[in-house]
């Protein structure tokens, strides 16, 4: 663990010439309040992202961005290179998880009202790294440029050529012609190593700009009289990150040792008769573009998913009140609530679409 | 936070995370592709009716029969088990005669002729280097192949580039199995002069039994020696006829004679029984033999393979399975 205190710490920093951020982390203090657990997701989303981008690091080594060799680069990845299953494993689980908890992490703050002024800006800012995640997954289930990631990005490409007016433009940008293939990969690559990294990393930094800026959110619980005990960021609330880093590495490689992740067969872009399954995160969405067929799509594919994401955004600006206990929020928190039951639904009739009756 | 509370966020996390287990343990396949789990055991199996094979799950691989058997359907019950060294396949079918005469030769008093009749054969093919398109188009890429297609000289049998390599285990009731062995050879693509079948590297398959005018056998059992499996004379226990006097009506000799095979060639090791209609065969091999002409077995790897049944005939008369999936239990 860090410690950072004894003359032979500050040698080291002194000669690393980072004993100016140091300090200046050493100075910044934190409630110990927010030492709970519970408000350890932010922590928990910073360090699977780390495990994303090494694991991901480690894959690019070996990766071949062409339809002929994606497929046998991934592969060799995989079972040729020592522990390559495992790192691919945590790559693929990583972002799983990282989904599952940024949506936790969002419920969270919904709930205690973390949104309210002044704190919009840490909201929104958050809103759109959610936003962002599910274009990484679209992008990197094509790389291995096995069965299920093309089938998967044909029938995404065919929703997203069903937006009006700028569907197909947005469709012939990503696949750089009529068909998916080595351009399309190639756009998809560097879309997603270095496009998207590059903005998720600027929508973090703003994100705790804005948090920094603002405070983190008190117990609402407390009435104002909650301990204003502090601790300082460097080397708490660091040392903690580390745990919680070997933590969830050691999870995540055990997870990926016993349940390898999955390399479907090589993409075959004649057999018409592979029917890709979706993913856990769209099934409410595949259900919703099943259900507005035709004419009736667009409201499926673009009106609803928009409208969700627009009342996400804009969430603190709808409900300004300064009541942040959900008792005292009963409108906000009935529609949430709709909204919640209507996804769960959609998504177990999703479920029982797709798996259950292909089981029978 | 209350002790409520935690166990609530603990059991919600479990929750998630199982559903998301679940989720992902179903299969995401294409059209129904049937798949074979190879079981970890203990233990290898010494035969056919080894315990070992009790904790298989067979699976029933379906046929579709082609030229001479057109229209007509198969079945094989297939089981796999692997150790840490090897790997072991367990195949079972109905078949209501058990041919093994691969035109023997028969002696009417006068003259030698072969005796109509082929032999029962079973054949796996798995991808050494990648096919493309096997892993969904299976035999009607590599073994069938249409006209037109870049491999087609020849019609079938090859793959359509050199770095394209299959292993193709060939296990023949007359020709393999007496030795012991199933015939380990490997497919690559189709050359000007040959097909794109080619055996392993080392000594192996068969040898005909014929004088230099084809019109007799030339060997015979040597003495102190016994016929193998099926009375099926091995090349090994042979020796040159001196005296075609000693040979009576009605007498019977092997016409393709097995080979003891070695090096590569030797890799796939046969067991057979043919009992109440049915072949029951196990073939198994070592799950890495180190030889580029083989497939080597990573257990954390599954693989796309096809099966050829063939009763009592020739290559072009078969039948054919779909693509299968081979994986490994842990």
């Amino acid at each position: 663990m860090i410690k950072t205190t004894g003359k032979s710490t500050e040698t080291v920093f002194d000669h690393l010439a980072i004993s100016g951020i140091t300090r200046r982390l050493q100075e910044l203090n934190v409630r110990t309040d927010v030492l709970t657990w519970h408000r350890f997701f932010g922590a928990l989303l910073l360090v699977l992202l780390v495990l994303l981008v090494l694991s991901g690091a480690f894959m690019a080594f070996y990766y071949s961005p062409a339809p002929g060799s994606a497929y046998d680069s991934v592969d060799y990845a995989l079972f040729t290179v020592p522990f390559g299953d495992i790192i691919k494993g945590v790559h693929h689980y990583g972002w799983n998880f990282f989904l599952m908890v940024l949506g936790v992490h969002l419920v969270r703050a919904f709930l205690v009202g973390a949104y309210q002024a002044p704190r919009q800006l840490v909201w929104v800012s958050g809103v759109m790294i959610l936003l962002l995640v599910p274009i990484f997954i679209i992008t990197g289930d094509l790389l291995p440029w096995d069965q299920k990631g093309y089938w998967s990005t044909q029938v995404r490409l065919s929703i997203i050529g069903s937006i009006p007016f700028i569907g197909d433009f947005i469709v012939r940008l990503l696949q750089g012609g009529p068909l998916t293939g080595i351009v399309a990969l190639t756009r998809f690559y560097v879309l997603h190593i270095l496009f998207l990294p590059c903005l998720l990393v600027f929508l973090i930094v703003i994100h705790m700009q804005f948090l920094r800026h603002r405070g983190i959110s008190k117990p609402f619980l407390s009435g104002g009289n909650f301990s204003t005990k502090t601790v300082p960021f460097l080397p708490i609330i660091v040392n903690r990150w580390l745990i919680l880093f070997l933590g969830v590495t050691l999870v995540l490689g055990l997870i990926s040792w016993y349940w390898p992740a999955p390399l479907g067969d090589p993409a075959d872009p004649t057999d018409s008769t592979y029917v890709p399954k979706p993913e856990w995160w769209v099934l409410f969405l595949n259900q919703l573009v099943t259900i507005f067929r035709g004419p009736l799509s667009v409201i499926g594919s673009v009106i609803i998913p928009g409208g969700l994401a627009g009342l996400l955004i804009a969430l603190p600006f709808i409900d300004s009140s300064s009541e942040r206990h959900p008792a005292r929020r009963k409108k906000v928190i009935l529609v949430a609530a709709i909204i919640a039951i209507g996804v769960l639904v959609l998504s177990i009739m999703g479920y029982l679409e797709h798996f259950r009756a292909s089981h029978a | 936070m209350s002790k409520l509370k935690k166990i609530g966020f603990i059991l919600f996390f479990v929750l998630a995370f199982g559903v998301f287990f679940i989720f992902n343990s179903h299969e995401v396949t294409g059209a129904g592709k049937q798949s074979v789990t190879v079981t970890k055991v203990e233990n290898a199996p010494a035969g056919l009716d080894d315990p070992a094979w009790e904790k298989a799950k067979a699976v029933d691989v379906h046929f579709e029969g082609k030229e001479r058997f057109a229209g007509k359907k198969a079945s094989v019950a297939t089981k796999a088990v692997y150790t840490d060294q090897e790997i072991y396949f367990l195949f079972s079918w109905k078949d209501a005669n058990r041919s093994v005469t691969k035109g023997a030769w028969t002696y009417d008093g006068l003259k030698w002729s072969h005796q109509k009749g082929n032999e029962d054969r079973i054949s796996l093919l798995f991808e050494i280097n990648r096919i493309k398109n096997y892993a969904t188009k299976g035999c009607a890429v590599v073994c069938h192949v249409p006209e037109g297609a870049p491999n087609a000289k020849d019609g079938r049998f090859g793959t359509s580039s050199a770095a394209e390599k299959g292993d193709l285990w060939h296990w023949k009731a007359a020709r393999s199995d007496p030795a012991g062995f199933a015939d380990d050879t490997w497919v690559t693509v189709i050359s000007e002069k040959k097909g794109g079948r080619k055996g392993d590297a080392g000594k192996g398959g068969d040898t005909k039994n014929m004088t230099d005018d084809k019109s007799m056998p030339k060997y015979m059992l040597a003495p102190g020696k016994k016929l193998a499996k099926n009375d099926i004379l091995l090349a090994s226990h042979s020796v040159e006829i001196k005296d075609y006097s000693v040979f009576k009506a009605g007498d019977t000799i092997t016409y393709r004679m097995p080979k003891m095979p070695e090096g590569s060639r030797a890799d796939i090791k046969a067991d057979s029984r043919y009992a109440d209609g049915s072949w029951t065969v196990m073939l198994y091999r070592q799950l890495d033999t180190g030889h580029e002409d083989d497939v080597a077995f990573n257990p954390r790897k599954k693989y796309s393979f096809t099966m050829a049944l063939f009763d009592d005939s020739g290559d072009e008369d078969s039948y054919d399975s779909e693509v299968l999936s081979l994986q490994f239990g842990r």
